[in-house]
């Protein structure tokens, strides 16, 4: 590093001392006597860069090229599927306006309980003390008045543990949502026994 | 460089030149044609996009002929299941069979409704008033065939009732109910 910096200033030194005689080189004329002449590298610096001008434009233009061949070929495909594919969107429409009578159907059947299912599931049910005198459906839920035989402490309980076993039941568990006592048990006069009365609420509806 | 000093250059590197002017040619092809590469592969986003559902549409069409005639058989099985609203004589009927089938004593079951609701659903409710006597088999029987056969049914009310002092008098089935009609 050192020996560089001294040659410079040499060279600086020469530079300023006059030259002992008269510089007659044309220098724009003197012969380009380098191992490898200048114009080789502006040449190649050319050819490199015109070549990869060359190699990127016909990329993009191969790529254009493929993206039409895909467009021409899925357009192809269109018009063959086009009026299949129209009628089976006409026969869907119809399906539809046919499967909306359908549904219209099972939304009437199944927005209300089935009275026959409740009663045979009241019947199966029924413990041998307790007797129905009235079961009523309304919009808002069930209701169903017994008549418990028994003294008044043993109807009571017996009248709670059919309330708790219609509660756990998979039949009235389905359709309603809650199971009360309507009023507190009382003795009917005319029959002896304990008249007890139950309200289950229907699912879903207003309170 | 100045453009007289442009020709003598040319002419001494013809190489560089050529490559010069095809440099720029290519330039300026980049340079115009790029813009169509974007707009071609949103074209083919688009049409291959359009393809698809097609070929979807005809996929999921499969078996749509084959559903559409049961559909259309089960709606006319439907159709032929709901009551008239202005056959009143007919809807009425229909009680009077299940109360011979079950045995059960109907006492004047009677139309509600009479006139055709304008809506947009097909079909429409056709309520009725029904009453009936017998004893607990026979009920249940009644309300089996009503809840289960020939005609689609809701019942909206319905009142069980059995005779406190006399278990054996036969039970009373009031109800409310609803059959599917069509105008």
């Amino acid at each position: 590093m050192l020996s560089l910096l001294k040659k410079k200033s040499d060279a600086a030194d020469f530079r300023q001392t006059a030259p002992w005689h008269a510089n007659f080189r044309n220098v724009e004329k003197l012969p380009d006597i380098k191992v490898v002449r200048t114009a080789f590298f502006v040449n190649a610096a050319a050819i490199s860069v015109a070549l990869a001008l060359l190699i990127y434009f016909a990329s993009q233009e191969w790529h254009l090229h493929t993206l039409r061949g895909h467009i021409s070929e899925w357009q192809s495909q269109i018009d063959r599927d086009r009026k299949a594919s129209a009628d089976a969107v006409a026969m869907f429409k119809k399906f539809q306006a046919e499967e909306a009578k359908i549904n219209e159907v099972e939304a009437f059947i199944k927005s209300k309980p089935l009275v026959s299912e409740l009663v045979t599931r009241l019947a199966e049910t029924l413990p041998p003390n307790i007797a129905l005198d009235t079961m009523d459906l309304r919009e808002t839920g069930l209701t169903l008045r017994f008549s418990v035989r028994g003294a008044p402490d043993a109807a009571s309980g017996h009248a709670t543990a059919y309330l708790e076993m219609l509660k756990a039941d998979a039949v009235f568990s389905k359709g309603f949502d809650e199971f009360t006592f309507t009023s507190t048990p009382t003795r009917n006069p005319n029959t002896g026994r304990m008249a007890v009365e139950f309200f289950l609420r229907l699912k879903g509806a207003k309170k | 460089m100045t453009s007289q000093e442009l020709g003598p250059f040319m002419k001494r590197n013809p190489a560089t030149a050529c490559c010069g002017l095809l440099s720029l040619l290519l330039v300026c092809g980049i340079y115009f044609r790029n813009g169509l590469i974007p707009e071609a592969e949103a074209e083919l986003a688009q049409k291959s996009a359009e393809g698809e559902r097609y070929a979807a549409n005809i996929r999921n069409s499969d078996k749509l002929k084959q559903q559409y005639a049961e559909i259309l058989a089960a709606n006319k099985e439907v159709d032929a299941r709901a009551v008239r609203v202005n056959q009143v004589g007919t809807n009425i009927q229909f009680f009077y069979k299940l109360e011979s089938e079950t045995g059960v004593r109907l006492a004047d079951p009677s139309q509600v409704t009479r006139v055709a609701a304008k809506g947009k659903t097909v079909f429409m409710p056709v309520a009725f008033n029904v009453s009936a006597q017998g004893d607990l088999p026979q009920l249940l029987n009644f309300l089996r065939m009503l809840e289960n056969r020939t005609r689609y049914s809701r019942v909206i009310n319905a009142s069980l009732t059995q005779s406190v002092v006399n278990r054996s008098a036969p039970l009373s089935l009031t109800l409310n109910l609803e059959l599917l009609g069509s105008p």
